[in-house]
């Protein structure tokens, strides 16, 4: 699947085995602010944009512009041009894009995967691709056919006329002569063939075969391997470091210094890796050194007694101190999340080679012009002289948009000059990895008797995940003549701003936009020890979910209403959360729970999606025991259900992991934990029953791959409350 | 040098004893199919047949499979000639990343070998070795099930 990238869209296609240059119908992309230069026709192919090449033998090609990380993007944009182009969506030869700006995500303006936009960012787009090249053919068929283009269907790649059924191959000659319209019609949603519609995967062979390409599977002429030898604590630097015992094992040919650390070279992996056992190297120790998790925990706790008068406002309405005067109860709750790292069963990897002035890059990232951008940086070439090549991604979760395996493989590279494959180890990846913040979170809210909210005053404090992102990803998008100089005082000002005077969106995204709150406050403090941070599955509402649904929880406890009652009187202005609390409502009132279980109910917006979830819990031993989940979504069409539903099932689990089991401690700025043996994740044995309802919509799609996510650590932790009596605040929960 | 059978094939293999098979399968042999994804032994990604039996191959030495029959997922089936299992997979819908899917599936195969009729607590017990970060499981459990009732094909599953 691996794909040749270049700069041009003329090189691009040229690449791509067109013989004789391609042809381009010019028309604009929806979306797309840089519509390429129409191109010269190619005998035998059509290539009507950068998404689509069909071939005389009625071959298609879609050229993928989101990274496959298993949220099922692959087969869901397939699907999106094969609805309009009438060809079914598992005849598609996907191959992944390489860089070019057709391939922006809309949502972006850059070519980044990620915050769920796949299917929601390019729904309209892909499907006029589609409309407007069967649209053409028709055109095309028509001519040659001598008939109306009135008189002709297509089917699954075909045109029908009469009885005739004639493959669009026959006319991509034809049709490439022809301008494509720019809005061809395109299909109600009722007359929809394969949008909505249940089927395989397009990628579910490769992966049940083992024949699915990952980075670390790539595989190049005289490729050497390289482990780096990292500070245990992140923002470490070389002090010193001897690689003679190093370099005295077989099979290892170079020991160089690059930014991150050691990093250690051989013809095959385990040489490599035997070499690093033997590197001996002394750190220059960072500040981080000398914080561990009560210093975090302690520093969080502090920052919270001053909030009153040091907090930053992040949004606020209504009057706070009357809504509070009105309220019957006030309820008062502290709820901690730790540092989790994504733990992706891929761990990082990247092949950087250097040739005769031009740099090829692969690797499977949520960023293929980000990888493109720092291989330019770091080997000191124009952009346009750097391929970048995507694979499938083995997990990513967010920790794919973080890229310094490309860095350390571009520098080990231009050490060497050899072609090098760097790949971390599990405990690196847990280790010297990017994190999802810790957050001390509290809520305060009033209620009246009657169960309506009258205040929500809630506060997090913790590190911001923005000018981190913006450190990472300004190496790989500015040009390489923005020095590092420039890029760290940018940073360095954005870590200021968001310090000192506007609240990052991203550390308090959920915290209070739910519910009819009368009047509300939403306050932060930024404490940052300097653990790397970045996006994690749902970013957040990760964390801001669990403090707010079970302060939802507490309240409707305190007033002693229903849960769900409780929620759908404070939801009149959210139709849509407050419609998926009724479904799951109705749908728990149904539900036959064992002896000694207990439900748990909670329901988040994200990603323009609305979610609730119900969660089946026992308790035994001293442990909480999930057995069953419902879900409730409603992500607008879903264009394959079924990998909406194996996406709700995976961010159940995935959440599972964090709700029962996710905690990073550090000591003295050292992750401690480093292996799957003491960061485990859920296993099947632990592993519920997950029961989706979709709710059926004719709106356009909105987020999939985290929405899920969110509301599964509280409807846990109230099905806790509900068979106990205990209120579980922290994370991961933990009977008292 | 260490020779084994690698797919039905003799193979040779002059990488230092104690590497793991892992590594010699994907780094001299050149079948990628098998994953490393802990090198620990905790996760299963690597998992292959050794003699029929599942086992973790980041972490077992080349030199102890000498003499022995090594089975990789690309010798349990291939696209135009799927394991029942393999189709099961595909079916149910089963891979989100599909990263960990060949262990899961090389684990399963195993199982199924001995033990053609599983009941879920067999399944949870045979699975709980192999890590699946997408969160697969409840597919992985309905895929297994699935293929072992069909019971035209359990005599049909080999190791």
């Amino acid at each position: 699947m691996s794909q040749y990238t270049t700069l041009t869209r003329r090189h691009f296609l040229k690449s791509s085995s067109i013989a004789g240059g391609g042809l381009v119908v010019g028309f604009s992309l929806i979306g797309c602010g840089d519509t390429p230069p129409a191109l010269s026709s190619a005998e035998g192919t059509m290539a009507p944009n950068a998404f689509l090449q069909i071939s005389s033998d009625n071959h298609f090609t879609f050229y993928c512009p989101r990274d496959e990380m298993g949220q099922g993007a692959s087969t869901g944009l397939a699907t999106l041009i094969a609805e309009e182009l009438d060809v079914a969506p598992w005849h598609f030869d996907v191959q992944w894009a390489g860089v070019h700006p057709d391939y922006n995500n809309p949502d972006f303006g850059v070519q980044g995967t990620g915050g769920s936009t796949s299917l929601k960012a390019h729904y309209e787009q892909l499907r006029q691709v589609g409309a407007n090249t069967r649209a053409v053919i028709i055109e095309a068929a028509a001519g040659l056919l001598g008939v109306n283009a009135s008189q002709l269907s297509t089917d699954d790649g075909h045109v029908i006329s009469g009885s005739k059924r004639l493959p669009y191959g026959d006319f991509v000659n034809a049709a490439a002569l022809l301008q494509a319209p720019e809005q061809a019609p395109l299909k109600p949603p009722h007359g929809f063939k394969y949008i909505g519609k249940d089927f395989s995967r397009i990628d579910a062979m490769a992966k049940a075969t083992g024949t699915a390409e990952f980075g670390i599977d790539v595989d190049i002429e005289n490729l050497h391997h390289a482990v780096v030898k990292r500070c245990p604590v992140a923002g470490g630097t070389v002090a010193t470091y001897d690689a003679t015992a190093a370099l005295a094992v077989a099979g290892v040919s170079d020991v160089v210094e690059i930014g991150s650390g050691i990093a250690v070279v051989a013809q095959k992996y385990w040489a490599a890796k035997k070499g690093l056992q033997a590197l001996e190297v002394q750190w220059q120790m960072p500040k981080l050194a000398s914080v561990s998790t009560a210093d975090v925990k302690r520093d969080y706790q502090a920052a919270l007694g001053v909030a009153d008068d040091q907090a930053l406002i992040g949004s606020e309405a209504g009057d706070l101190e009357q809504g509070f005067a009105e309220a019957d109860h006030i309820v008062e709750g502290e709820y901690w999340a730790p540092y989790l790292a994504h733990a992706p069963m891929e761990p990082m990897n990247a092949i950087v080679r250097i040739e005769n002035g031009e740099a090829d890059v692969w690797t499977g990232s949520q960023g293929v012009g980000a990888a493109q951008g720092l291989v330019a940086r770091y080997a000191g070439l124009a952009k346009e002289n750097v391929r970048s090549h995507n694979t499938y991604l083995g997990g990513a979760f967010g920790r794919r948009g973080t890229l310094t395996h490309v860095i350390e493989a571009t520098q080990v590279a231009v050490a060497t000059g050899k072609p090098i494959q760097v790949l971390w180890s599990r405990e690196d990846d847990l280790q010297s990895g990017v994190y999802r913040p810790a957050s001390l979170m509290q809520v305060k809210a009033g209620v009246t008797d009657e169960g309506k909210i009258t205040a929500w005053q809630a506060t997090r404090v913790g590190g911001n995940i923005s000018p981190e992102t913006m450190a990472n990803m300004m190496p790989a998008l500015l040009p390489t003549a923005v020095g590092d100089g420039t890029i760290d005082w940018v940073v360095g000002l954005a870590d200021s701003a968001f310090k000192g005077w506007v609240v990052d969106g991203s550390s308090v995204e959920g915290l209070a936009e739910d519910y009819d709150t009368g009047s509300h406050q939403v306050r932060h403090t930024t404490v940052d020890h300097g653990l790397p941070l970045t996006f994690w599955r749902s970013v957040g509402h990760s964390y801001t979910a669990f403090a707010k649904e079970t302060a939802i929880d507490e309240l409707a406890a305190r007033a002693d209403i229903d849960p769900v009652a409780f929620r759908l009187k404070n939801l009149t202005q959210n139709p849509r959360l407050q419609n998926v609390v009724r479904l799951a409502g109705e749908h728990m009132q149904q539900m036959q729970v064992a002896p000694g279980r207990a439900l748990g109910f909670a329901a988040h917006h994200s990603f323009a999606t609305d979610v609730a979830e119900i969660a089946e819990v026992s308790v035994s031993d001293g442990k909480i025991h999930v057995h069953r989940v419902v879900c409730v979504v409603d992500c607008g069409i879903a264009v394959n259900p079924d990998v909406v539903r194996a996406q709700m099932e995976g961010a159940v689990m995935y959440g599972l992991t964090a709700a029962l089991h996710g905690n990073l401690e550090l000591e003295k700025g050292q992750v401690v934990e480093s292996n799957f043996h003491n960061y485990p994740i859920l296993r099947m044995d632990e592993a519920p029953e997950v029961e989706v309802i979709i709710v059926d919509s004719g709106t356009s799609p909105t987020g999939v791959g985290e929405p899920g996510l969110p509301p599964i650590a509280p409807a846990v932790a109230n099905a806790v409350f509900a068979a106990t009596g205990q209120r579980l605040r922290s994370l991961p929960l933990q009977l008292a | 040098m260490i020779s084994f059978t690698l797919n039905d094939e003799t193979v040779t293999t002059d990488d230092t004893p104690d590497t793991p098979l892992l590594w010699v399968i994907r780094d001299t042999f050149k079948l990628k199919g098998s994953k490393y994804g802990c090198g620990a032994g905790l996760c299963g990604a690597c998992t292959m047949h050794v003699d029929g039996v599942a086992m973790r191959t980041c972490v077992l030495p080349v030199a102890a499979v000498a003499g022995k029959s090594i089975t990789t997922i690309e010798g349990l089936g291939t696209p135009d000639n799927l394991h029942p299992l393999q189709a099961a997979w595909i079916e149910h819908n089963v891979p989100q990343c599909g990263y960990c899917q060949s262990g899961q599936i090389m684990s399963a195969a195993a199982m199924l070998a001995t033990n053609a009729a599983p009941s879920a607590d067999d399944v949870d017990q045979a699975m709980s070795g192999n890590i699946c970060r997408c969160g697969c499981y409840p597919r992985i459990k309905k895929a297994i099930l699935a293929t072992a009732d069909k019971t035209d094909l359990a005599t049909e599953v080999k190791a």
